[in-house]
Parts: structure tokens; sequence; C-alpha cells
């Protein structure tokens, strides 16, 4: 595994996502409004409105990554925060009161921008933020949608969205352009297609790429998504996805299965998990998680397209709509299995997994486990725990063969 | 005459399935049980039907751990559990508040493993001072009203809507006037009694309820005892869970004079508009105005800020912190709850608990010693004034 090779583009992230923290660094000296964002929210109309979107759930990955997390949640459980909330708010609220700082500082906000479409959990950090900063918090609220779209849903976040642009009109002081907002769009609709070319080609056997080198690859769509830079990545990552497909260079030099991999990844653990999976000759195709940021959004209407685009998102579905989901997924990408992580730090993607895990194994027949740890903090890493459920799930897809 | 309808009200909240069966066979109506406690019980009484608040209850855990991660709220664990194994059979329906993670997921778990003829979720806003919170929650009132008279093969008309929402306001004023007693005169109704009053009227008879209110009202506002000097407090949280804390409290001279708890005052706090708007506006009204608790914050009227006013106001001694494990939107309040209450100067106490715990002996301890702390002498038993 150590022969594989790492993508030439990484070091173009790398410069790219340098830039970005950069910007965020100096866009105070010019004036330009740092706004908190969460991951599924409509970020194209703070860029269309020239606000510069910052992401504290990145700081806490990145934070996780870097194996932190525990030693930056201390600072908050001393306020009284929990060992038990997610690992991100954990992280950048620890930030805040931490002596030292792994990772750098969290980026202070001028204003708050939240979304609830993901969970709960982001809306009661992001007001303990307001709180903290003293900033102005904007909620952008998302019911959950059950099997089908609903008017009242799409209706409710057009409003939303309409009363967002006047209060950033306010801050701003200059009236929202909705000429930008349509370039801004074509731009994200570009990313978002490019970026899931390069996760269609895991469905390739054997596959350039997979869920690991997804999550690697993933930061610029979720940040920068309608941004030309944003582009010009995901065009250069898929020529270089093409190449190797061309040369033959597999993503794991031996793959005879692929997995469906559930959801966010144990981060402090990447590599780890990575290499468990390609020495058992598995390639993690597929995962809701890295094809969550598949907009496409329609020019002609761009508010009630953002609306749908974004409320309509997996993780404010129903129980069964997200069990169809991840059987399309298996289906699309013919994968022999499944893992489902249950993550202690999200209980929108865990909870539900248990029921999920043997109704998928009887609706589809592959074998699939489900198992328990935390995607920031190793204080709830098991390594003999992981093994003890994963080696057997091993074992049966050998034996399925 | 008072201490039997009490009586009569104790054994009900003790057994809450065995009113709500008599009264199944009794008229041959359905029951739509609801998890606590946003959900509009108005409109599912309109309907004809029985709404039943799932308050807890003592189960054996472990079957619902199989669908739920032990890390996930035990209001939510515990209600699954009451559910798979027999405890709540009666129910024809549920509606589910979507209030927080573990709620909002639970829904599609219990209709998977027990499916009832009506089920659906309550999709309140999460922000509640835009114009478009008001707009849409009207739109999901009238969802719920259509989804329950289809559900009856039939409408709710606006007369059956009016006629509900007077039964509860009237229940609710009854509950307010026995919160009123006891905030006088403590030693009329007692913490413990007071507060299995309130969980009692979510799983009896509305109807039945008031005839019981009333005569329990009228037999305390006779009583003419002396009133006797306590300790106020005022409690903050998701649930009061464990009565025991409740005896903890009285025997150690302490007297609730407020709450934020969905199963305390928050339940019964405000009432919904008779006249004026059409009584669907008037009960998105009455949701939008609620007191503030964990699910959001209002910026107009800050939980810290509010929990502080009302404590002072209540001239409450000390804030008792009722959190469940695992509960995150109350944790991430509390350290900002914790500064305003510090600021202000009023002391408080957080206790952490789990829906099916059974030994909370250690709590005694705490409860007693910070009862001592904040009320001094107050807290010699029936000291007179």
């Amino acid at each position: 595994m150590s022969e594989k090779k790492n993508f030439k583009t990484a070091a173009l992230m790398k410069e790219m996502m340098r830039n970005y923290y950069a910007q965020g660094a100096t866009a105070k000296e010019k004036g330009i409004p740092v706004a908190w964002v969460t991951a599924v929210f409509p970020v194209e109309i703070l860029y269309a409105a020239g606000i510069f979107p910052y992401y504290p759930e990145n700081f806490g990955a990145l934070a996780s990554a870097r194996k932190v997390a525990d030693k930056l949640s201390l600072y908050a459980e001393a306020k009284g925060y929990a060992h038990d909330l997610c690992g991100y708010a954990r992280c950048g609220i620890g930030d805040v009161y931490a002596t030292e700082h792994p990772v750098g500082e969290i980026l202070a906000p001028d204003v708050i921008f939240c979304c609830n479409t993901q969970c709960g959990t982001l809306p009661k950090w992001f007001e303990a933020a307001s709180r903290h900063y003293n900033v102005p918090y904007f909620l952008l609220d998302s019911p959950q949608i059950p099997d089908q779209p609903e008017e009242l849903i799409t209706d409710y976040y057009v409003d939303q969205l309409k009363e967002m642009i006047s209060f950033l009109e306010e801050i701003t002081g200059e009236p929202f352009d909705y000429g930008r907002l349509a370039e801004v769009l074509r731009l994200s609709n570009e990313t978002c297609r490019l970026w899931n070319e390069v996760l269609d080609t895991s469905a390739m056997k054997p596959a350039p790429f997979g869920f690991f080198d997804a999550c690697f690859h993933m930061a610029p769509i979720v940040t920068m998504r309608g941004t030309p830079e944003a582009v010009n990545y995901y065009r250069a990552l898929k020529e270089e996805v093409d190449e190797r497909i061309n040369k033959g260079i597999p993503a794991i030099p031996n793959e005879r299965y692929k997995i469906y991999f559930d959801h966010i990844p144990l981060w402090p653990k990447l590599r780890w998990l990575s290499d468990l999976f390609a020495s058992h000759n598995c390639l993690v195709a597929v995962s809701q998680y890295t094809h969550s940021w598949a907009y496409s959004f329609d020019l002609e209407r761009p508010l009630e397209s953002l609306a749908e685009n974004y409320t309509e998102e997996f993780v404010n579905r129903s129980f069964e709509y997200r069990l169809q989901l991840k059987m399309n997924f298996f289906k699309k990408y013919g994968v022999d299995g499944f893992v489902l992580f249950s993550n202690r730090s999200c209980k929108p993607t865990s909870l539900g997994l248990y029921d999920k895990r043997s109704v998928l194994n009887e609706r589809t027949g592959l074998p699939g486990v489900v198992f328990d740890a935390d995607m920031s903090d190793l204080r709830f890493f098991s390594e003999a725990q992981i093994l003890a459920r994963l080696e057997p799930f091993f074992e049966q897809l050998a034996s399925s063969r | 005459m008072g201490i039997e309808v009490l009586e009569v009200i104790k054994q009900a909240s003790a057994n809450p399935g065995r009113q709500v069966q008599e009264w199944k066979q009794r008229t041959g109506g359905k029951v739509i049980g609801f998890l606590l406690t946003d959900v509009p019980e108005e409109l599912i009484h309109a309907a004809g039907f029985f709404p039943f608040g799932i308050c807890g209850g003592s189960v054996r855990m472990d079957r619902a751990e199989v669908h739920l991660q032990s890390w996930s709220c035990s209001y939510v664990r515990n209600s699954l559990a009451l559910a798979l194994n027999g405890k709540l059979d009666f129910l024809d329906g549920l509606i589910v508040p979507l209030t927080c993670d573990s709620i909002r997921m639970v829904s599609g778990i219990w209709k998977h493993n027990r499916p009832l003829p009506y089920m659906g979720n309550y999709r309140l806003p999460m922000q509640v001072e835009r114009p478009s919170a008001k707009k849409y929650l009207l739109g999901e009132l009238e969802r719920i009203k259509r989804g329950l008279g289809d559900y009856r093969g039939k409408d709710i008309s606006e007369e059956e809507l009016i006629r509900s929402i007077r039964l509860y306001n009237s229940n609710r004023n009854l509950l307010r006037k026995l919160f009123n007693l006891h905030e006088c005169n403590p030693d009329v109704i007692s913490n413990k009694d007071l507060y299995t009053v309130l969980g009692a009227s979510m799983v009896i008879e509305r109807e039945k309820l008031n005839r019981l209110l009333s005569e329990l009202v009228k037999s305390l506002e006779d009583k003419t005892k002396k009133p006797v000097k306590k300790t106020k407090l005022y409690l903050s949280g998701t649930f009061i869970n464990l009565p025991e804390i409740l005896d903890y409290l009285d025997e150690s001279g302490g007297a609730v004079v407020g709450d934020d708890l969905k199963n305390g005052f928050r339940y019964i706090e405000a009432d919904v508009a008779e006249t004026g708007v059409s009584p669907l506006e008037s009960l998105a009204i009455r949701q939008l105005k609620k007191i503030p608790f964990a699910g959001y914050d209002v910026p107009s009227n800050p939980r810290r800020y509010n929990l502080v006013k009302e404590a002072q106001r209540k001239k409450a001694q000390g804030v008792l912190f009722l959190h469940l494990k695992y509960c995150e939107p109350e944790n991430y309040d509390y350290y900002d709850n914790l500064q305003a209450l510090e600021q202000a100067g009023i002391p408080s106490l957080r206790i952490e608990t789990e829906f099916g715990e059974t030994s909370p002996g250690q709590l005694q301890t705490r409860i007693h010693a910070f009862m001592e702390m904040v009320g001094g002498e107050n807290n010699v038993r029936e000291k007179e004034l």
C-alpha cells in the first residue's frame, strides 16, 4: 500500500487551501466580513455577496485528523461541555478557551450563519459561539422532509433565503446582486459536476479513486464551491484521475471487493482504516458522505433551486429514504458489502444504523457490519473492538466469492 | 375531599395505561401518543382522539438498546423501550415533535419496529421571530390537522377545534392555579404532588381532568394553613424524570416556584387565544411564544437572561439544573446559563440523570447540601414565620 503514489493535485490543493485560509486571516483588514457557515449551507449566496465563508467544521476535522481533538476538547470540558458532544464542536469551543493552538486559532466571525439540515448540534454550537463572540446569528431552518419533497418546506426555505438576503444587505450595505449569484451558481454546478465525475470512477474495476481519496480531496467542494478556483481544482483532479485510468494505476493494489462506507471517516485513524481495508483487498468505493455535494442548480429559478437542493439532502430525510439512497449506491457502484460507522459525534447519521444494517442485509443479501467509534476523539477509539467487528466481515466477504 | 381527588390523580399517574385503556373500552375511541411536549394536543383532541403523553416509565431498557445507541437521549430510549415491551400497545398513533437529534431519529426507528396506523412528526420551526416562522408553522399545523382528519375519515371542523382549545385552556388555567397555590403556600401541595398532578394531566381524559382539578383546587383553596417559610427554587432543564428529586426538595424545605421544563410549567404557561384570529393561528402564536427552552435560543429573549429574570421575579434563592445525560441542547446552553446566574449572584446546582435509572441515592446528599447552602436557616423544617 505504501507504494501508492499521492495525487499530484494534492500539492495544488494544499496551496489552494493555504490561500483560502490566508484570505480569511486578511479579510478583516480588507473590510470583508467573515461569516461562519456550515457544510450543507447555501454558501453560494455568501460568495455572491462578497462575504468570506469560514467552516468551523473543517477546523474540527483538521484538529481531528491531526489527533489533537481530545486535547482541545479538554478546554471545552473544563467549562462544562460534556465529552459526549460532537467532536467538531468540542474542538471549536475548546480552541476558544485554549492556551495552545495546535492547528492554529479558529477564525473569529463577524456574523454567524447556520443551517440545521445536517443536525441540531451545529445550531446549538453556533448559538454558543454567537454569545461568545457577541455577533449576529442567522439560522436557516430546514424541517425534516419525509419520503417525498414538500412544497411547504421549499416555500419556507425560500422565504428564509429572502430574509437572509435582506440581512446580508444590511451587513454589506449594498443591494444583493442576483447576476453575481447566477455566476456563482454556474460555478457551483460545474464544481459539483466535476466532483461527481471523479467520484463515479470508483465504480470502475479496478477503480483509480476511492472513498479515502475522496476524503482527502473534498475540502474544496465543501468550502469553495461557487469559486473559479474550485472548478480549476476539480478539473485538474479529473484530468489526473483520467491519466491514472489510461496508465492503469488503481486506487489500491489488488482490488477484489467494493465496499460502501457510512459515513464520515475516523479522521485521526484515516490511514489506519484505509490500510486496513486495502490489506483485505477492499476498495471503499462510495459513501453518502462524500456524495453529499452533488448539487445542480437551475439558474432560472435560483432561490427555489437552492431551497430544493439544500433541504433535500439525505441527512434531512426519513429512515426509508436513506435506506433507498444506500441501496442505490450499492447498485450503482456494484458493492460487495457495506460498513456502517456508528459515530458518537453524529447522532443524525448514526441513530438508526443498527436497524438499517439488518434491513439492508435482508433486502440486498450483502454482508454488512456496524462498528462504534468517534470521528474525532481517540478516547472513544478501540482498535481491538473495531477489528472484532471488521475481521468477521472480511471473512464473510471472502467466503461469499 | 381534596386528598381523595389527589389520590385518584396519583394513581392515574402511577399507572398511566390503565385510564386510557378503560377509556378505549368504554368509548371505542383511538389513542394518539405524543413525545413531550410541544405537540399541539388540541388538534388530536379535536379529532376525537385521546392525546396520551409518553412520560417515561419503569421498563427494561435493553430491548431499546438493540435499536438505539446507549449514548442517545434516555427519554427517547425509554419511550421506545416502553413500546417494544408492549407497554404502549393501546396506542393507535404517535406524533413526534422534532426538537433534537435523538428525537428526530427515533421517529423512523419507531415506525420501522412498531408501526402504528397513524404516525407523524411535528416539525415546529426552530427559529421563531422572523415572519417566515409563523407562515410555515401555520402550514405545518394545517398539515397535521389534515392528517388527523384523514385518519378519522372526517375533517376537523373549526367548532371542534375551538371546543378543544377551550377545554385545554381550562385545564391549563386550573393547573396554573395549582402552581400558584403551591407558590403562595408550599405546604398546601408539596413539590412532588404538584408535578405528579402535572404529569397526570398528560394521561387523563381531559374532560375528566377538568372535574378532578376543579375539585382539587377548590379543596386546597379552602385549606387555611399558615404559610411556612421555605427556600425558593427555580428548576431549569428538559424534564423532571425522577420523582425522588422532588422528595429531596420537600424534605429539605425547598419550594419550587418556577421552571422551564417540558413537563413542568412550560407545558401549561401559555394559553391559546379563543377569539380574534383563527384557531390554527392561535395555536401557532402559542407555540412561537413559549418559554425559552434548549431547542433554540430566541434573540429577543435569550434563555439565559430569561432564566435570571424569572428566578429573580420569583425570588428564587437558587436554581437547580435538571439535565439528562447525553442531552446535547441543554449541555450547549449550560455554560452561558451558569455565567448569567453567577453574574446575577444566583447559586445553582446541576444534576444529571437518566430515564430508566433506579438508584438516585447520591442525589439526596447533593441536593440536601445545596439546600443547606442556599437556604441557610430557612431550611430548618417546619420553621414558622
